[in-house]
């Protein structure tokens, strides 16, 4: 990008140039060189370890080019120029940055170009070629095609018949690891049940799976769990981590769309088992697939609820130029992270430093966003639809004439009965047309964006609909400043061949055919080893997110290969994968620590055992409100605070806002729901505890629990413990945990009131690790 | 979809074992050594770099005059704007958010003050005292003349919402030097505009988040959030965790060895002392009479008597928004409202900063000054003063820079920065460099790249350093 942009605007000046005098090579060398070697070659050298704005000035031909913010000189203005602007610091740019030249040093510089940039004859020195060698970057692991391998055989012992075991034990062999015995069917199903619903099971769901002694009983198990409708609730919430959910974002003003149907359009899809290329289709695109019902339009909230960032419109459009870019990268950033892995944001300012992503390849994606409007929709039939607008125009004159009566001071008898007409009018159309109260999506629909002047000082924002636009690429990501115009396109990288124009409205269906065709290897491996991380805590790729060469290589890479290709051959589906993954012997091993592995592979890549994972925020706090017995497991629907008027739904139902988001979700690692989150990071703080120890969520559930353990007033201490640890851990306590139990209920029970007491102890039982993390 | 909590593979041996490709084994060592001393009760998936080089300051208390206050009332005279009221020369025909006219002089008198006879207004008697002790910025400038852009570029770097607040970065580089309190606090007696946004740790891990304090009730036990329990007492309360230990321990029995079921176990005992350590921290009736009196009444002086005790007690950052909303914000009748906000702050900033050099700590707390912009030398609304982000004022004290002195020069009317420039990326740079970070290489990895505060941009102060 960058050779071609210097072409494009650097203006040939030096190609005129005569050689220079003896006398004047001798300036050059005595005094300019070494002020240039001092003062720039830091920069603007081809030695330089950070080469900015594209300039070098080590070489004949790069001082005779100029940079990227055009030639150093201006034949127009010997006695100015950029070189001479920005070393008085006249310009916006002011070099060096660390200080201004001295007025000698400024002076040699004007001598300099006054006499023309003379320069000695180095017809050698050149400017090492620039740009992306595409056909290299192809041969990059994750962009390989797919390929079916077959299975190394399978250990011996190993009663499984999972290629993935064959895979992970061929590996673990050469280190001379195995397999950790199988878990015991209590952990398993605790396991499997957090993992696929979010919750725990029952207690007699593990009795009733401890005593099934059929071979089949953990398929059944995972059967079951993955035909509950809580199922997609849970998977659901590891979406929106990538997609950036929030239900509010206080910066764009009068939204009335509700995101939540498109939080609920996910629950929906991960339920139904959409076939992931389709799942990523309808989100992209929705509204270039007529055959879909409207309520598909929902899907579109990907992109609909994107932040937006406050927009001034009394500032100037260059202003504003900058903070649409912003939100275009934003939308680039989680796009090409959630379903390609790739960190493509990196390229707004100037070709990806490692990954093979330029900036024309930014900005031929950026066009799409640039021809795409946020926007709300209706998730009915068009007529229906139609029905609404008539409507809505109907209620705008109504409105108007009740506004106009409302002012007559003395109104007539006539007047009087039109207004209680009028309002009666409109009581009737809110209330009776069809759909007129029905909550909004966020959506999008073709339009593209042109931030105008609005007179000389302000700005307005200009939508054409239905009307694309390619943008340039702006230098240096300065929307000011712009290099070449590139058509709206997929990235050169993962086309086959030159990346071809998108020609259907913004492309967006074209873009998420192009993932999910051309790109479909990278998109398969993303997805696949995202629902990997989410059952093992870890990935066979440990960098989610970055699938580039700056992220980490697979532990194993055939394994991975092999499970992407089977997943696509099966149609894409996720509850396929999730059967592949849990019914192999590496998921259902335990989770127990054995010295000698982990001094050979103390980070457990080679799964000699099941890692043990702390459950999230979300699974952790419905987990707490099921033991006390309140956990309200209804579908769908608006969110609610969480922690206002005791919300007893599944956190996934807690309101999230961007500008004012839940202390307690973030006090536990929720991301940021303004940018992609590929992973959450677990922090362990003291302030975390303090919510334990102290916060009224934890003292509420207690008390419920307490109130459940003493409803018979003459439970003994030995049964309200046992009762516990059946609500909460949906086990029997071990003898040791029985008596620690009741000689603190003992004591306790002595000196105080006996609900009170037993909350105590409820709520030690709700804080402690045991129901914090899962083997 | 986001990876689950993992307790055994995020440990801090795997994480060291991931930045060993750019530690030497020399590094390593001290690299466990510190991040063990420095955060016995909390673990991060990422461990923080070791500092770049000897720390002139080991913690920033940042008084943030939320709206943005004028230059020219405090520490940069500007005598044009007299000789030019009501006239609105060339130079002054900067865009800024709305409509202005012309210049409007500052009422107020300066003169010199302290042993350096740096020129202080009459707004400030008590702090012009401490002018010795100032590094006075007259030069910095930002890039948006919004209240909300403004505020997201003084606390994380961009005009936007989604990088970590600068108290991340610290927290992020100097891990915690008291577990049992939080490292990185924000006081406000309301809501600053963009609240939470102003000190999200955005994609670093969130024990580096700021934790917000309203500090309008003074009683600790209000102010932190579930700091006490409303119905057990603290003898129970011991009873109840020590139960809850013992079976943690249990558990922790057959599953030995794993450093995030330890570390829960840790950090639920700092939690426990935490409830006295903090509540101690945060009770300002432990203050005598006289320090009480020395920085006189009200929310502000508050905040400021309170910033120094957690100062004390080891938090990194302290951050004090002046007030709900924008209090600053005098798009009319400018004047009377700055002598106003003025008189709420003289003494406390002053008393603050004698308190920090009674106690010996002033030279290892860098004291930050400012809003998120300034305002304009011409007036809008007759008697108001819009949004300027072409130059303003903010001062350092403490913590390794020079007292005494002025950086930096604005234009006639103070309206635009023109003389050594400061970017609101080199003050990042500085006070960085001044906690002995180098802003190029205090870094995080996220979405393909090493992210930092400075971004591309920063310019270490070097002219100010003491």
């Amino acid at each position: 990008m960058l050779a071609a942009t210097i072409s494009a605007c650097g203006v040939a000046y030096g190609d005129e140039i005569k050689p220079a005098a003896a006398a004047d090579v001798e300036f050059y060398e005595r005094k300019i060189r070494p002020l240039l070697a001092a003062k720039c070659y830091e920069c603007h050298a081809q030695s330089a370890k950070r080469r900015e704005a594209g300039l070098l000035l080590d070489t004949s031909a790069g001082i005779r080019r100029g940079g990227e913010n055009g030639p150093l000189v201006d034949p127009q203005k010997p006695a100015g120029g950029l070189l001479l602007d920005v070393v008085r610091y006249d310009a916006d740019i002011q070099m060096p940055p660390e200080g201004k030249l001295s007025a000698a040093e400024i002076a040699l510089l004007e001598e300099w170009v006054r006499r023309g940039l003379p320069l000695p004859a180095d017809g050698s020195s050149v400017i090492r070629k620039q740009g992306i060698d595409f056909a290299a970057g192809r041969k990059h692991w994750a962009f390989q095609p797919l390929k079916h391998c077959q299975p190394p055989p399978q250990s011996a012992g190993t009663e499984s018949d999972n290629p993935i075991d064959a895979f992970l034990g061929a590996k673990s062999a050469e280190h001379g690891l195995a397999m950790s015995a199988p878990a015991d069917r209590r952990t398993l199903i605790r396991r499997a049940a957090f993992d696929l619903l979010g919750l725990p099971p029952t207690a007699e769901e593990v009795e009733a799976f401890v005593a099934d002694s059929s071979p089949n009983a953990y398929v059944g198990l995972l059967e079951r769990l993955l035909g509950s409708p809580h199922y997609g609730e849970r998977w659901a919430r590891h979406w929106l981590d990538l997609a950036r959910y929030a239900d509010g974002n206080k910066t764009s003003l009068e939204v009335r769309a509700q995101a939540w149907l498109y939080r609920d359009w996910v629950v929906r899809a991960l339920n139904e088992d959409l076939p992931y290329d389709e799942f990523v289709r309808r989100q992209l695109a929705a509204d270039f697939l007529p055959e879909l019902p409207p309520s598909e339009l929902a899907a579109l909230g990907f992109l609909g609820v994107s932040p937006e960032y406050f927009k001034e419109l009394k500032l100037s459009p260059e202003m504003i130029r900058t903070i649409v870019a912003d939100e275009r990268e934003e939308r680039i950033d989680a796009l090409g992270r959630t379903f390609l892995g790739l960190s493509l944001a990196c390229a707004r300012c100037h070709d990806h430093k490692f990954d093979p992503i330029s900036a024309e390849d930014y900005y031929g994606l950026a066009g799409v966003l640039a021809s795409t409007r946020l926007t709300e929709r209706f998730v009915v039939p068009e007529p229906e639809v139609a029905v609404v607008r008539k409507a809505q125009s109907e209620l705008r004159k109504l409105s108007d004439e009740i506004a106009k009566l409302k002012k007559v001071k003395l109104p007539n008898p006539e007047e009087k009965d039109r207004l209680a007409e009028c309002e009666r009018r409109v009581r009737e159309l809110q209330e009776s047309t069809p759909h007129f109260q029905d909550a909004l999506a966020h959506g999008v629909d073709d339009a593209a964006l042109y931030v105008e002047a609005d007179g000389p000082a302000h700005t307005k924002l200009v939508y054409k609909p239905g009307e694309p636009q390619d943008l340039a690429v702006q230098i240096r990501g300065n929307p000011e400043k712009l290099g070449r115009t590139v058509p709206r396109r997929f990235l050169t990288v993962l086309s086959t061949g030159e990346p071809k124009p998108f020609t259907r409205g913004s492309g967006r269906l074209e873009l998420a055919d192009a993932i999910v065709g051309q790109a479909a290897p990278l998109a398969a491996r993303v997805i696949v080893n995202r629902v990997w991380a989410l059952h093992f805590g870890r990935g066979l790729v440990d960098t989610t997110s970055d699938f580039g060469t700056q992220g980490e290589r697979p532990t194993h890479s055939e394994l991975l290969d092999d499970l992407a290709a089977r997943f696509v051959a099966s149609g894409w589906s996720l509850k396929w994968l999730h059967r592949q993954i849990m019914t192999s012997a590496a998921y259902r091993q335990a989770s127990t620590y054995d010295k000698r592995a982990a001094a050979v592979d103390p980070d457990n890549r080679l799964l000699w055992r099941m890692n043990r994972r702390r459950l999230d925020v979300e699974a952790w706090r419905d987990a707490m409100l099921a033991a006390a017995g309140k956990l309200d497991l209804s579908l769908g629907g608006a969110p609610a605070e969480l922690y206002k008027n005791d919300n007893v739904r599944r956190t996934l139902y807690g309101r999230i806002d961007r500008s004012d988001p839940d202390d307690v979700l973030r006090l536990f690692d929720f991301p940021d729901p303004s940018a992609h989150a590929p992973s959450r990071a677990p922090t362990t703080s003291a302030l975390q505890q303090l919510f334990v120890m102290n916060g009224p969520f934890m003292l509420r559930r207690a008390d419920e629990l307490a109130n459940l353990l003493t409803a018979d007033d003459s439970a003994t201490p030995e049964t309200i413990v046992r009762q516990a640890y059946r609500r909460v851990f949906a086990r029997e306590p071990s003898a040791t945990e029985k008596r620690l139990g009741v000689e603190y209920l003992a004591a306790e029970l002595a000196s105080g009131k006996r609900q009170a007491a037993v909350a105590r102890y409820a709520q030690a039982l709700l804080g402690s690790n045991e129901l914090l993390f899962v083997d | 979809m986001s990876q689950p909590n993992s307790s055994n593979i995020f440990s801090r041996r795997a994480a060291i074992g991931r930045l060993g490709g750019t530690l030497g084994a020399v590094g390593l060592g001290s690299l466990l050594a510190e991040t063990c001393a420095a955060a016995p009760a909390s673990t991060s998936p990422k461990v923080a770099p070791r500092l770049h080089f000897a720390p002139r300051a080991k913690r920033v208390i940042h008084l943030f005059m939320n709206g943005g206050p004028f230059q020219g009332d405090f520490f940069d005279p500007k005598p044009g704007l007299t000789k030019y009221a009501g006239q609105r020369p060339k130079e002054v025909d900067l865009r800024t958010e709305r409509a202005t006219a012309g210049l409007l002089p500052s009422p107020f008198k300066y003169s010199p003050r302290g042993q350096s006879g740096v020129p202080v207004s009459e707004l400030l008697p008590k702090l012009g005292e401490c002018v010795d002790d100032l590094c006075i910025l007259r030069s910095m400038h930002s890039d948006n003349p919004n209240h909300g852009p403004a505020l997201y570029m003084m606390n994380n770097g961009t005009i936007t919402p989604k990088r970590p607040c600068m108290g991340s970065w610290f927290l992020y580089g100097l891990g915690t030097e008291n577990a049992n309190l939080p490292g990185y606090v924000v006081l406000c007696p309301g809501r600053p505009v963009r609240f939470a946004e102003l000190w999200n740790s955005a994609f670093l891990p969130a024990e580096f988040q700021g934790t917000y304090i309203n500090h309008s009730n003074l009683d600790p036990q209000e102010m932190i959030p579930f700091l006490k329990n409303p119905s057990v007492p603290r003898g129970a309360q011991r009873k109840q965790l020590d139960l809850m230990q013992a079976l943690n321990r249990e558990h922790l029995r057959d599953r030995d060895t794993d450093d995030a079921l330890e570390s829960r176990i840790k950090s639920l005992e700092s939690a426990f002392r935490m409830q006295t350590e903090a509540a101690e921290a945060f009770e300002l009736k432990n203050e005598t009479a006289t320090t009480r009196a020395a920085y006189g009444t009200g929310h502000f002086a508050d905040a400021c008597l309170l910033a120094r005790r957690l100062a004390e007690r080891g938090v990194r950052f302290t951050q004090i928004y002046y007030g709900n909303g924008q209090p600053w914000d005098t798009h009319n009748k400018h004047h009377e409202q700055v002598r106003n906000l003025a008189k709420t702050i003289d003494q406390p900033i002053a008393a603050l900063l004698n308190d920090l050099k009674q106690r010996g700590m002033l030279d290892e707390t860098l004291v930050v000054w400012g809003g998120e912009f300034g305002r304009t030398p011409v007036s809008e609304n007759g008697d108001g003063r819009d949004h300027n982000h072409y130059g303003f004022t903010m001062f350092l004290a403490g913590g390794g820079v020079r007292g005494g002195m002025t950086y930096g020069e604005t234009d006639d009317f103070g309206f635009r920065a023109v003389q050594n420039k400061v970017h609101v990326h080199d003050l990042h740079a500085t006070l960085l460099h001044l906690l002995g970070f180098d802003h190029e290489k205090l870094t995080y990895r996220y979405s393909g790249r090493d992210f930092r505060l400075t971004d591309v941009h920063g310019r270490v102060l070097k002219e100010i350093l003491a």
